[in-house]
């Protein structure tokens, strides 16, 4: 048992392997996706009633706290390919932690788009230096940076290890910033505006963030399936396997 | 091995003296921007003095920068930098040498000149020690997120614009705690905390940055 | 059909931003390896007849 999922694993480490693997998951999780998100979306805005303190207004949240989520976890899940990658040098890992940076920048965006038009109704400004959304857009700036170094480079092997070092030093990073920024807006609360206190959810109120966060995590797998095809296909477009799969679905 | 490391650091500060100009240029930078910070504002003292500790670190972030650019690239070229593999001291050692003579070129000039700016900026003079004790603390933790940054980027063609958003988010707890301590004191309240947390942040930036700056440098010359 | 909410504006640009850059994420990847094949494709029958394989790997 122990020994198929050891050597399942080393083959996922082989291009053409790990080609078709994405090939073949990737629909089922796009189709995953589609089914939770449709009953996350018909839970959220239909069934729910609106709250009794935010009105409708808190129906943002069920998009904005598993974009939250999935922004951090994939952080988290790009570090653990980037630890993969420097450690063991495997060509496939690299490519996926390449390919998770930009989905967990949209996941980011997303949070921080959103918490802002929420903020707006219930702070009553678009933009509050509120710890979670100061966080928030710095972390933006880390999955940039990894981006933006990563596509600097013309090697893009080299290129994908430096950007690994670069996110674990994000990761040791997030933390101390998280708490840095906790710490400042505690200390200039007297000067900031007063927050509406968050109100605790009832019961009727979690099935909807349950299907959203499934959906998110769902779309963040799938999407980084895709990307990490995409990414070797280009690095390969010049070796004969590639050009052997796509001449065949011709 | 220490004799190598000397070596290092005495071949750097001699070429910072000879190109004497280019190596006065953060110190100019950083009076650059604290002259236009009143322009910009207006002179009134109250609002200086409020944001002169905020004012005085971003302006000292800002000329941190300014030499990055050069902190490994003219090595790499030259090919010195792969004989950093074979020298007789260890790689990491060479390159906290290295970021040494870089604070002490960039970090130490806006150090000594930092009571110059306070007074520009009518920062209280009870609040001036601290702003110094948190310079001394905290331009050698800038110097070495930079020197990670500059590690990174060494392989790209243009560095300069990446290096400022990779070092941006890394700096920003610095910035909150010097800041935050030099302001405590200005409105009469202990900065222990907040020294301590930056003193923590410094020691776990001596610990960890030359690793990461060593292993960046490693992937950039192979 | 569509349900009448207060706040309504902020509800429905907030799902509008989600339902953007999701769609966004579902497309780039198929637009881009639609693109990646176009290329090489082309650059196979450029090169018909010679050896598909890289000389300098």
């Amino acid at each position: 048992m122990w020994q198929t999922i050891k050597v399942g694993f080393h083959k996922l480490g082989s291009p053409p392997i790990f080609y078709r693997v994405c090939q073949v998951l990737s629909p089922w999780l796009w189709a995953g996706f589609a089914v939770s998100l449709v009953i996350g979306l018909y839970y959220a805005l239909y069934v729910v009633p609106p709250d009794y303190q935010q009105s409708d207004s808190f129906r943002i949240l069920y998009i904005h706290v598993p974009s939250a989520w999935q922004a951090m976890a994939g952080y988290l899940v790009m570090s653990i390919l980037a630890v993969i990658a420097l450690v063991w040098r495997i060509r496939t890992t690299e490519i996926m932690a390449m390919s998770a940076a930009p989905i967990g920048a949209a996941f980011t965006l997303i949070c921080l788009a959103t918490g802002s038009i929420w903020g707006r109704p219930m702070w009553g400004t678009f933009w509050a230096w509120d710890a979670r959304l100061t966080s928030m857009l710095i972390l933006l700036f880390i999955y940039l940076g990894i981006m933006g170094l990563y596509a600097a480079f013309e090697d893009k092997r080299k290129g994908a290890r430096v950007a690994c070092i670069l996110i674990l030093v994000g990761l040791v990073n997030i933390p101390i910033i998280h708490f840095s920024v906790e710490w400042w807006t505690t200390l200039h609360q007297g000067r900031g505006i007063s927050f509406v206190g968050e109100s605790t959810m009832d019961a009727s109120m979690k099935p909807p963030l349950i299907w959203m966060i499934v959906a998110t995590k769902l779309l963040f797998t799938a999407a980084l399936l895709d990307r990490s095809r995409n990414e070797l296909i280009e690095q390969d477009r010049r070796k004969g396997w590639i050009r052997q799969k796509l001449g065949a679905s011709v | 091995m220490f004799k190598s490391l000397l070596a290092l650091l005495r071949r750097d500060l001699r070429l910072a003296i000879r190109h004497g100009g280019e190596s006065l240029m953060p110190l100019l930078f950083l009076f650059a921007v604290l002259i236009l910070v009143p322009l910009g504002v207006g002179p009134g003292p109250n609002l200086l003095s409020a944001i002169a500790p905020g004012m005085v670190w971003v302006a000292a972030l800002l000329a941190s920068l300014l030499a990055l650019e050069g902190l490994f690239r003219p090595d790499l070229e030259d090919g010195t930098l792969e004989q950093w593999w074979t020298a007789p001291a260890p790689v990491g050692l060479l390159v906290t040498t290295r970021l040494f003579s870089h604070w002490l070129i960039t970090g130490l000039p806006v150090i000594l000149f930092a009571p110059l700016a306070a007074q520009m900026l009518y920062l209280p003079d009870h609040a001036l020690p601290v702003l110094m004790l948190t310079l001394v603390i905290g331009t050698p933790i800038l110097s070495l997120i930079g020197g990670l940054a500059s590690a990174l980027t060494l392989g790209t063609k243009r560095g300069s614009v990446l290096l400022s958003i990779l070092i941006f988010p890394l700096v920003v707890p610095v910035l909150i705690f010097a800041t935050g301590a030099v302001s405590a004191v200005a409105d009469g309240l202990s900065p222990q905390a907040h020294l301590g947390l930056l003193t923590s942040l410094l020691i776990l930036a001596v610990v960890l940055a030359p690793l990461a700056t060593t292993a960046a440098l490693k992937l950039n010359v192979e | 059909m569509i349900p009448q909410f207060e706040f309504a504006a902020f509800v429905w640009t907030s799902y509008a931003i989600f339902a953007i850059i999701v769609a966004w994420q579902i497309i780039q990847p198929i637009l881009r390896r639609r693109r990646l094949e176009a290329e090489i494709r082309e650059e196979m029958a450029l090169k018909l007849g010679e050896s598909t394989d890289d000389p300098n790997p």
